[in-house]
């Protein structure tokens, strides 16, 4: 693998407040990456310093060989959080004029325009008017007009944040299908959707990178032993989930009404002592899980800890 | 080069989608075709409104051709200024506050590339519109009222071509600064400010572009121009449009685009 994007302590003031504050990390050609994050935490300022609409205050942005970001605009295609495109073009001029504005020989555009257009599923709208456009189908123009010249690194700033369950489904398969042909950088404040179709991940918060690694290696790192019991809403029941927060092997309890989340000591012996605690006071469960924590703990913690 | 062109053929899709390129040459030819019709017939338009002494109106004279092409080009600089100032207001800032500069602004163009093909686009309106109106003026002033020297007229179109294109210039300056009322109101207030003191102060502001507009009207008149002072109000006038498109450039570079 080659590193493909550079960046260097990245930063970011506007006036006294400060955005981004040094931020290093790289990416590798064909991964796909989520830059996840609460709002605030800084992604879009980040991902429009890389796309070169804002110059950074300091800090270093390397793209392949290439120093600054005129030299490598031409390999990278970005989509915004909302396009706005011309409402008198139809759909398939806009493409055409992005990929002539991207250097395409002319030849190249009609096939490029096409092919991107249909692979967006926007074929049999490509002639009319954009003003007619609904909302998908604009975020689907903005796709097409991203992946038109066949960039290196693909930008995406929030693409399934605005789209309703249908839309957001259609873009989620198309990125699946575009991670196959090129590098994706794309933020989002959900963490679920970065599940879904990423590699790796980059969480940041109050404009520092938190945490970054594959979605593998932090699900490792922030395993803890979890168990969850859930009762019936009987005096006995409750009064017998609450005194679990007293148990030696319950390093910190969560209880709500019903419910207790137990972090443990030992996955493997809490779990036996709390199966047999339970049936020999026949306590009636609802359920019980056994596992580790989730990446949205994770998120959670690493967010608020900052 | 290429990517000038690309933009410069999409702003004039706009503009003919708009219907731009149609209704601003027609309002000029209009104004235009207004005062020689007017002049012609003043005699008559007083009589029917009524209340004006036979005596006045038989003192009426209709002014010479050349006395008419000047006042069509008076109605320009306040009529036409106004509509091609407005028309032009939006055009930088309208895609930065619109958004849609975000999505031009990542492809491999350079600002530079944007303000000339948008300054293009805007001279070829003025060409049209401007030439339209005048061509149409020209012929029913030749008409109706009296032979014109082809030549004056082609100097005095060149001289207040000028004029108009230095005001669409600022207007697009200011438009990449501001929001499109702010920018129209910016230029209108220069120009004025320019025609004020221009004859207000003659002598001291014998090189202001606004002199454009006199000279394109004495040169209508038949009145011999000196030679020194028409190269000097060009080559300003040129110098203020060219200093105009850098800053423009850089102004869109590097200001930060609205979110």
């Amino acid at each position: 693998m080659m590193g493909l994007l550079q960046v260097t302590d990245l930063k970011k003031n506007f006036g006294k407040e400060s955005a981004v504050r040094g931020l290093t990390f790289q990416l590798e050609q064909g991964k796909c990456v989520a830059l996840l994050g609460p709002n605030g935490a800084g992604k879009t300022t980040t991902l429009r310093m890389l796309a070169g609409l804002l110059e950074p205050s300091s800090g270093e942005i390397i793209f392949g060989e290439h120093h600054s970001v005129t030299d490598y605009r031409k390999w990278l295609g970005y989509l915004p959080q909302n396009p706005t495109f011309y409402g008198w073009m139809s759909g398939q001029e806009y493409i055409r004029f992005a990929a002539g504005l991207s250097g395409m020989e002319q030849k190249e555009i009609s096939k490029r325009t096409e092919a991107v257009l249909a692979k967006v599923g926007l074929q049999d709208a490509a002639k009319r008017r954009i003003s007619g456009y609904s909302g998908g189908m604009k975020q689907r123009l903005g796709f097409a007009q991203a992946l038109v010249h066949e960039p290196k690194l693909l930008i995406l700033d929030e693409p399934v944040s605005a789209l309703d369950p249908i839309g957001r489904r259609e873009v989620i398969n198309l990125l699946r299908e575009i991670r196959e042909e090129t590098t994706v950088l794309f933020s989002t404040h959900v963490l679920h959707d970065a599940e879904e179709i990423c590699d790796d991940i980059l969480v940041m918060a109050k404009g520092r990178l938190a945490e970054q690694g594959s979605l593998s290696s932090l699900r490792e790192k922030h395993r803890q032993p979890l168990v969850i019991v859930q009762v019936e809403r009987e005096r006995e029941a409750l009064l017998w989930l609450d005194s679990l927060k007293s148990k030696p092997y319950v390093l910190q309890a969560d209880i709500k009404a019903d419910i207790a989340e137990l972090t443990v000591h030992d996955l493997g012996s809490a779990r036996d002592e709390l199966m047999r605690e339970a049936t020999e006071n026949r306590i009636p469960l609802v359920r019980f899980e056994a596992g580790s924590s989730s990446l949205e703990d994770m998120f959670v913690k690493v967010v608020s800890k900052q | 080069m290429r990517s000038t062109w690309i933009f410069y053929r999409k702003e004039m899709l706009e503009m003919s989608r708009s219907f731009k390129l149609l209704w601003i040459p027609i309002v000029f030819a209009i104004l235009g075709i207004m005062m020689p019709i007017t002049s012609l017939f003043m005699p008559e338009i007083l009589e029917m409104s009524g209340g004006v002494p036979p005596e006045m109106l038989s003192l009426y004279e209709t002014p010479s051709s050349a006395m008419v092409m000047v006042q069509v080009l008076s109605q320009y600089s306040t009529m036409g200024v106004l509509i091609l100032v407005l028309s032009c207001m939006n055009s930088v800032s309208g895609e930065r506050y619109g958004g849609t500069a975000e999505l031009i602004m990542v492809k491999p163009i350079s600002s530079f590339a944007i303000i000339i093909a948008k300054w293009l686009a805007q001279c070829t309106q003025v060409f049209i519109a401007f030439g339209f109106g005048y061509i149409a003026s020209f012929y029913y002033t030749y008409q109706m009222i009296g032979p014109l020297s082809w030549k004056s007229g082609l100097a005095s179109f060149g001289l207040y071509g000028l004029w108009l294109i230095l005001g669409i210039t600022i207007a697009l300056l200011f438009s990449t600064v501001l929001r499109g009322a702010g920018a129209a109101f910016v230029t209108l207030a220069i120009l004025a400010l320019l025609s004020l003191l221009n004859s207000l102060l003659p002598t001291w502001f014998s090189w202001s572009p606004a002199r454009l507009t006199a000279l394109a009207s004495e040169v209508l008149v038949g009145n011999l121009l000196s030679v020194t002072s028409v190269v000097i109000c060009c080559l300003i006038t040129i110098g203020i449009i060219v200093f105009s498109l850098l800053s423009a450039a850089r102004l869109l570079q590097k200001r930060v685009l609205p979110n």
